[in-house]
């Protein structure tokens, strides 16, 4: 609004010529402003368009796809945020100059209304379902449609992104796993949710070429091809203007190359939508099939939205006052410290007791049941008492406040009025404090050392109690991780070790399904580089589900390691399996009791091979023992094969590891039997992991 | 040891090494273990400082035994054997090369790195 007669502050016509050219950024608005407020949405702008600066030029900068695309999320952001931190400007000018209207116009004192106490607004699991249609569900052929897309969301003045997903047509759903918290919202909010999809096709880099060439390759290309190129290419013909809508859009939105993100959905949340649980929400879809950036997609959304509004969380009113219910002896007016949070009065003893979070005195329910008001002038005093009736199963029970002095009463009354207001505004929000889990600092891409496995580091000697060693390793470790990344959560596989069931099948990643059975556990990573074989043992892990069986309940998760021939020998050595009996048990991992038990077996079991047999949850569920001479079917065998460290005096040789030194020098030059051998071969073939080692 | 790269002829230094087969009831053993394979991971593979190197090396020698005696020492990559190529093969068909019951000898071209550095060596007090 532009009014002739403002000559206090300038104030700038919206759609004026200057407008444009503030929004552009050429001139500063603060040349023509002098508020502390704005100069704080100033400073945002600026350092929004410095981000978009950077983004543009990274964008023309790299050449990965993923970063390109990365880049072009962040420019979107930074387009978006600029829009809506000029749009709230503009609002705030507008504000100004109403009131300075109405101000003049007639003088009103300030302005009566209650406000309501602001809340925390989170969303976090967003779930979006995709419908494809079973043709290509199914289809293993064909050039893999891709889509990268990824999450505005909009509250207020507070825009955030999720993170990037590529999508293709191997997946159901589309989840984003952030958590974005909003802190500053009003109960009237409503959080835009729009959907950004931009075609990330393989064979061409669509954002590179130019236009010329993307004509011509068109007509070379072939039509469907062509299309898609040239659809890419543009900012789609079938995409409304990516702004939300928010009108015509003054900022001109750098032309870069690149990929260029395209609504393709959109829906509103607010305060009815917010539930303590996951709910469905209806999408607008915007495109259609033949846009590039289409995905098919269901139609709906799900999510988690939670809100705590201030009025739940902190401390709306403290003070003291003296508390009585009524009906009681009218001498017995406690003196209490009492604070208004939540649906409670808290009543502590004393100040100290909040901080130093002893429980309170009494509480009483400050509820949308309760009932204030003021009573009479109490004969004694000169204020009025404050009476809270609450109905406690089928009874009321009314206590009485009073304070000591009429304004410290008016104040009181005030802050339950307010209090009383903002749980009838947050309606189903103050029924109970929704949990909201803070997301966790932003983790790099998942850390993955190159130094191959923990167990590479892993120094084990006959006379060291193996849990230490573990556990210092361990320690090391997470200090490692902790100073590098930063983690907040500590990497996936300490989860196992904070198990402390002894039969805790937890493990990161399954490693069952190998049909070989040499299933690696999680820790075990190919050690890509130079192992360094002057270390003690290096013990890589070829599983072997068969000596899962483990006697002590320690909680780390391995399988047991298979000393490496040729390397330094360590004073313990592996031989596994020759003479633990069958069990069929859930599988246990746990490193320590694998190499206690280990280092427990005694070597050379004589004839029988037998293997403790742990076949994979997933397939057979029964043991076998199995006997020397029997050719089985695989499945078994590869069971025994596993730990077939051939301690037995009849089988010296070894496909998997030397463990067997000493037992084969005894019997230097005898074979396995054929059967045998040839099932083993079988077996170790299969998995690429190991470094066979044949005898001939 | 020469680093392979594919589709380029390789060049090596190798020494010649006959085996004996040694019969032991109803098998013919030659006394040592071999490691390696184009189905393998080099990178477990101590014997090499190239860690692609998906070559059959020999990983244990037994004392006095047939390899032993001719000369094979623990580390060798093995190139050929009897006329067979070595070098591109898994480990299975490495052991079925040299487990061959037709066969009582052996004739290997094994290749170490002191052989490499003798001829270098040679070569430059040549010149």
């Amino acid at each position: 609004m532009f009014c002739r007669n403002q000559t206090a502050r300038a104030t700038v016509a919206r759609g004026s010529a200057l407008e444009m050219e503030i929004r552009r950024g050429r001139f500063r608005k603060s040349v023509f402003l002098d508020t502390s407020q704005d100069s704080d949405i100033q400073k945002k702008i600026d350092h929004e368009i410095r981000m978009r600066d950077g983004a543009c030029k990274l964008l023309a900068a790299c050449s990965q796809k993923d970063q390109t695309l990365e880049a072009a999320k962040s420019l979107q952001t930074c387009s978006t945020r600029i829009m809506a931190y000029m749009s709230e400007l503009q609002r705030m000018k507008e504000a100004q100059v109403m009131q300075k209207v109405t101000r003049r116009s007639s003088d009103a004192g300030p302005m009566e209304d209650r406000l309501p106490c602001k809340g925390k607004v989170a969303i976090s699991d967003l779930r979006i379902p995709l419908m494809w249609k079973d043709t290509e569900y199914f289809k293993n052929k064909g050039e893999l449609h891709r889509c990268a897309v990824f999450c505005l969301l909009q509250l207020g003045g507070e825009i955030f992104d999720t993170d990037m997903v590529i999508v293709d047509r191997t997946l159901t759903d589309i989840c984003f796993d952030n958590t974005i918290v909003f802190n500053e919202a009003s109960p009237g909010f409503e959080l835009r949710v729009e959907l950004y999809s931009c075609c990330s096709e393989d064979d061409y880099s669509a954002g590179s070429t130019p236009r010329k060439l993307a004509s011509k390759l068109s007509s070379s290309l072939g039509r469907s091809a062509g299309k898609k190129l040239r659809a890419a290419m543009e900012p789609g013909p079938c995409s409304p203007v990516s702004n939300g809508g928010a009108g015509p859009l003054l900022l001109p939105v750098p032309s870069v190359p690149g990929p260029k993100y395209h609504l393709l959905a959109h829906t509103s949340l607010s305060l009815l939508h917010v539930q303590d649980s996951f709910r469905t929400h209806d999408l607008t879809i915007s495109g259609n099939e033949e846009c590039s950036y289409w995905l098919p997609l269901y139609g709906s959304m799900c999510c988690r939205l939670a809100a705590q509004p201030h009025c739940m969380t902190q401390q709306m009113m403290n003070g003291c006052l003296k508390v009585k219910q009524l009906g009681g002896d009218p001498q017995s007016w406690k003196k209490v410290y009492a604070v208004v949070k939540g649906t409670s009065l808290f009543c502590y003893h004393q100040q100290e007791d909040v901080e130093a979070n002893v429980e309170p005195a009494f509480t009483i329910a400050v509820n949308k049941e309760t009932r204030i008001r003021a009573s009479e002038k109490d004969p004694h005093s000169k204020v009025q008492n404050i009476c809270i009736s609450n109905q406690y199963g089928g009874e009321e029970v009314t206590h009485s406040l009073t304070t000591d002095s009429r304004e410290d009463t008016h104040r009181w009354m005030e802050a339950f009025w307010q209090h009383f207001y903002d749980m009838s505004q947050w309606k189903q929000c103050c029924d109970d404090v929704m949990k909201i889990e803070l997301p966790s600092p932003r983790k790099p891409a998942p850390v993955t050392p190159k130094q191959g496995s923990l167990y590479h580091e892993m120094v084990i000697e006959s006379s060291n109690d193996l849990s230490t060693t573990v556990s210092d390793i361990l320690a090391r470790r997470m200090q490692e991780l902790e100073l590098r990344s930063h983690l907040g959560t500590s990497p996936t596989w300490m989860s196992v070790f904070e198990e402390n069931s002894p039969k805790s099948t937890v493990r990161p990643r399954p490693c069952t399904s190998r049909l070989s059975g040499h299933s690696p556990c999680i820790p075990h990573r190919p050690p890509r580089s130079p192992l360094s074989p002057h270390r003690c043992p290096q013990l890589s892990l070829l599983s072997s589900d068969a000596s899962l069986t483990s006697d002590s309940d320690s909680h780390c998760s391995t399988s047991p390691c298979f000393h490496r021939h040729g390397w330094p020998e360590p004073s313990s050595n592996f031989p596994l399996g020759s003479s633990s009996p069958c069990r069929l048990r859930p599988r246990t991992l746990s490193l320590d009791a694998k190499l206690s038990t280990l280092r427990g077996r005694v070597y050379g079991g004589g004839g029988t091979l037998q293997c403790p047999c742990q076949p994979p949850p997933s397939s057979l569920l029964t043991p076998f023992p199995i006997s020397s001479c029997s050719p089985r079917s695989q499945r078994s065998t590869q069971t025994t094969l596993s730990c077939s460290s051939s301690t037995s005096s009849n089988s010296s040789s070894n496909s998997e590891g030397s463990h067997s030194l000493e037992s084969s020098e005894g019997a230097p030059f005898s074979r396995p039997s054929p059967a045998r051998r040839s099932l083993r071969n079988l077996k170790a073939r299969l998995d690429p992991r190991n470094w066979l080692q044949s005898q001939v | 040891m020469s680093k392979y790269i594919p589709g380029q002829p390789l060049t090596a230094v190798v020494e010649r090494i006959e085996i004996q087969k040694l019969r032991q009831g109803d098998n013919l053993i030659l006394g040592f273990s071999i490691g390696g394979g184009i189905d393998q991971d080099p990178g477990q593979n101590p014997f090499t400082n190239d860690k692609t190197d998906k070559g059959i090396y020999v990983t244990r020698i037994t004392e006095k035994g047939p390899a032993d005696v001719a000369g094979l020492r623990e580390g060798d990559k093995i190139m050929q054997v009897n006329g067979w190529d070595m070098t591109m093969v898994t480990h299975d068909k490495a052991r079925k090369t040299l487990t061959k019951k037709n066969q009582d000898v052996v004739r290997l071209l094994v290749t170490r790195r002191s052989l490499e550095e003798a001829v270098k060596q040679s070569m430059g007090k040549k010149q």
